[in-house]
């Protein structure tokens, strides 16, 4: 049984300016077998996984594959030696047949300079019956394909192109259950093939279902491996983790005032379905959950962007019927986009109307827009939130990610709306403005504003929440007080 | 308090704003070159002249403008412009209304037509490039209908004087008095009201502009609105001066618009542009071809000209902007 690795990774460090984003990782990945790889987000598994293709180089410390130093400098140097990556995302051409996809590039079977087509697809079909054991249409176009086919015919061009060893990303974030079981079905016949996978998931069930081994990264560092007789989702969740965080220590008591936001069977087709909840006067209220998992598109319904299609919301006990951003206005709340670059900020407008922007009717009597009372708005904001600024007609490019984020939420205050739906709030803000923020929060949060924050953030969830639901592929899986809440319990109900 | 903390700028500056400052001096430049090289150039006749030939397209530029701040285009302005004096022309000569009435009429038409084009745009989403570009093929054939083909001519009338052919105090041609009050009136719409911010913040990041509560849809179709009104007036004021409308009138006329808002400044992505800059483009357009014929230069070389006027422009603006990042 002890023979030698296949791919050694060992005492590998790579540092980005002054973060350490790898320190002394070692890993050894066995012939035909699945290695899952698991941590959080900055946890040093994506660095991992570009050094052995290629993308960045380690440091110090050695890697060998197939017996021989692999030190590519380029992804394609990778690909050559046998080595490929499948991203979360599916890079296809979608206009082009599948046969097509599966041989694009210098070596495409060609006639003269026409590509033979015959040729192609008849290789296709046999490329998918010996590796999957599937039958396909070659013709077919990959745009009519769903994410699963997309991600096969990837996969067979890898292989056809001699890949030993494959790097699964994430794979199974676009996928529904079954074409997960299908996934999984085609990589353990790969495997008996003798093809090699690392699997990278953050569904903890998918890692102990498909993997032979885990290991676990955290900061940077080996935290352990486990091996198939030690798979055990508290276990990981707690080495994934790490410390156990417990609730904001100043909690105060809850809040005896009256519901102030109400949600009832809230749904949307593709997205979310049968989402209750309750939040009163001066509240925070954390949605947590993976990415897609339904809690930033709750976040983006409650302003109606786009609205839910099923249930309703209550604002103070009324009705509302919130079918666009403007009927959330009217209703008394306020959004904060979780991409402030492409959903926030007017770039080539300068700070006071970017500040002002969602109010601009409201200071424009008779649609003259009053340029003294934009400024004086904008500076109240600035004292009040301290926002560090030039001047109100400064350029809004001219501030950093934290002030920008602090006008975003300006922008809303200065109309008064009195819930704030946040998603990500403090994404692409550096870590000083991330502790300014959570206060600036807690401290809204107190003078009576209500708050709903949907976070990929657990530890900023637990800080800043009063209650924090956790989402599991659309589904409600766990409401629990943020007092009583730990990170190992909402990863625990977010990926089983 | 707040605005003594604002940095001190130039009287120049604030009374130009920084954006429209490299195409006044370009104007000026340019005036000053064919000054040198022919001496007609500066006279009170020729810059009059200059200013009425180019009043149309001055006032459909100005919207323009404001169309493709908010992320759109119009191609079909140039139809729309021929489809208001075709429909003036018929009323008057077959069915004898009185020109006023007629005209009104001729405006509305024009302003339904601006109402299908952003109909077209809000309910399809296509591309505005394309959805005007059928609606300009569309419209020229209304207008190609309508009138058989044939030019109409008009009677002389109070209203031709009012509206083509008088001169105020004598020496000013009235179309640029219409060309000036129209761009006053747009650059207080563009630059001074809450609509104005809409119309920015809509080009500028579309769907910041909806999760800001702004209806953006709206904004685009009026929009378009406005340029149909503009190409309206324009339509007037050419027949009132030509005494004649032709269904071919305007072909061209909206590539003139665009480029005459390019030099001014105007971003062709939306969110950047000003009435001031769309003004002082179209003159220079104006500028360049006076000064040409004033030359003795072949007619035919003329376009080729303002080509390159156009090209030198945009590299400028695109140095200059990416300067003051």
């Amino acid at each position: 049984m002890e023979q030698t690795p296949f791919l050694v990774v060992d005492a590998v460090s790579k540092s980005f300016a002054s973060t350490r984003a790898l320190d002394l990782v070692s890993i050894a990945v066995h012939q035909g077998t699945v290695f899952g790889l698991a941590g959080e987000n900055g946890a040093g598994k994506s660095t991992l996984i570009k050094l052995l293709c290629g993308v960045y180089q380690p440091d110090q410390g050695r890697i060998t594959f197939a017996g021989r130093p692999h030190h590519p400098r380029d992804p394609e140097e990778a690909e050559r030696a046998g080595i490929s990556v499948f991203h979360q995302e599916i890079p296809v051409c979608p206009n082009l047949s599948i046969a097509a996809n599966v041989f694009l590039g210098p070596s495409m079977p060609k006639r003269g300079l026409a590509p033979d087509w015959r040729t192609m697809n008849r290789q296709c079909v046999q490329l998918y019956g010996n590796l999957l054991g599937e039958d396909i249409d070659p013709k077919r176009l990959i745009r009519d394909s769903t994410a699963a086919e997309k991600q096969l015919a990837l996969l067979v061009r890898v292989l056809s192109r001699e890949a030993r060893l494959v790097i699964l990303d994430e794979p199974t974030t676009a996928l529904t259950p079954p074409e997960v079981a299908r996934l999984f079905g085609i990589i353990r016949r790969l495997q008996a093939q003798g093809i090699t996978f690392i699997f990278i998931s953050h569904m903890l069930e998918e890692l102990m279902e498909l993997s032979d081994t885990i290991t676990v990264l955290r900061d940077g560092r080996n935290e352990g491996i486990l091996g198939k007789a030690e798979f055990d989702g508290r276990t990981l969740s707690a080495l994934i983790v790490g410390r156990t965080l417990a609730g904001r220590p100043d909690k105060q008591a809850l809040k005896s005032s009256a519901e102030h936001l109400v949600v009832r069977s809230l749904g949307l087709p593709g997205e979310f379905q049968d989402v209750s909840f309750s939040v009163r006067k001066g509240e925070i209220f954390g949605l947590a959950g993976l990415a897609g998992s339904g809690r930033s598109a709750v976040a983006r319904a409650l302003f109606g962007a786009p609205p839910a299609q099923s249930g309703e919301i209550l604002v103070d006990g009324v009705r509302r019927h919130i079918d666009r951003p403007r009927a959330a206005v009217e209703a008394g709340i306020g959004y904060i986009p979780e991409d402030r670059k492409a959903l926030g900020i007017f770039n080539d407008l300068d700070v006071k109307l970017n500040l002002c922007m969602a109010g601009i009717d409201r200071f424009s009597p008779r649609g003259v827009l009053d340029k003294r009372k934009l400024r004086r708005v904008t500076a109240q904001m600035r004292d009040g939130m301290s926002i560090k600024m030039q001047s109100p007609d400064a350029s809004i490019r001219s501030l950093s990610g934290g002030n920008q984020q602090k006008v975003m939420i300006s922008r809303w205050l200065a109309l008064k709306p009195v819930i704030l739906v946040m998603n990500e709030p403090t994404r692409g803000v550096d870590v000083g403005a991330k502790q300014e923020i959570s206060e600036l929060i807690l401290k809204l949060a107190s003078e009576g504003y209500t708050f709903v924050i949907s976070s990929s953030e657990l530890e900023e969830l637990i800080h800043l929440s009063d209650w924090i639901m956790v989402f599991n592929r659309g589904r409600v899986a766990r409401l629990l007080p943020g007092s009583e809440a730990t990170k190992d319990q909402l990863i625990l109900a977010a990926t089983t | 308090m707040d605005a003594m903390s604002q940095p001190r700028r130039t009287a120049l500056q604030r009374i130009l704003g920084l954006r429209d400052f490299g195409v006044l001096v370009a104007a000026l430049l340019i005036a000053l070159f064919f000054s040198i090289a022919t001496p007609v150039f500066l006279t009170s006749y020729n810059l009059f002249n200059l200013l009425r030939q180019t009043s149309q397209l001055g006032i459909i530029s100005m919207a323009m403008t404001l169309l493709i701040v908010s992320g759109e285009f119009d191609l079909s302005v140039g139809a729309i412009y021929a489809v208001t004096g075709v429909v003036t022309g018929i009323l008057v000569n077959k069915l004898g209304l009185s020109i006023w009435v007629s005209a009104s009429a001729g405006m509305v038409a024009g302003l339904a037509l601006g109402y299908l084009n952003g109909l077209l745009i809000a309910t399809t989403r296509i591309n505005s490039f394309i959805a005007t570009l059928s609606t300009m093929m569309v419209f020229r054939g209304l207008a190609l209908v309508l009138s058989q083909a044939q030019p109409i001519s008009l009677q002389l009338s109070f209203f031709m004087d009012l509206f083509g052919r008088a001169e105020l105090f004598g020496v000013v041609p009235v179309p640029i008095v219409w060309m000036l009050g129209w761009g006053v009136a747009m650059y207080l719409l563009l630059h001074r009201t809450a609509f104005g911010v809409k119309v920015f913040a809509t080009g500028d990041n579309r769907e910041a502009a909806d999760l800001a509560g702004i209806k953006t849809m709206r904004v685009k179709w009026i929009g378009f609105l406005i340029t149909a009104l503009a190409a309206g007036i324009s339509a007037v004021i050419s027949l009132s001066f030509l005494k004649t409308v032709t269904p071919t009138q305007g072909t061209g006329l909206e590539l003139e618009a665009i480029a005459a808002s390019v030099i001014g400044g105007t971003a062709m992505s939306g969110g950047v542009g000003s009435i001031l800059g769309t003004f002082l483009g179209t003159f220079i357009m104006a500028e360049v071809r006076t000064g040409l014929v004033l030359l003795g230069t072949d007619a035919y070389i003329q376009d080729a000209f303002v080509g390159l006027v156009i090209a030198l422009a945009v590299i400028i603006n695109v140095r200059l902007s990416s300067r003051r990042k």
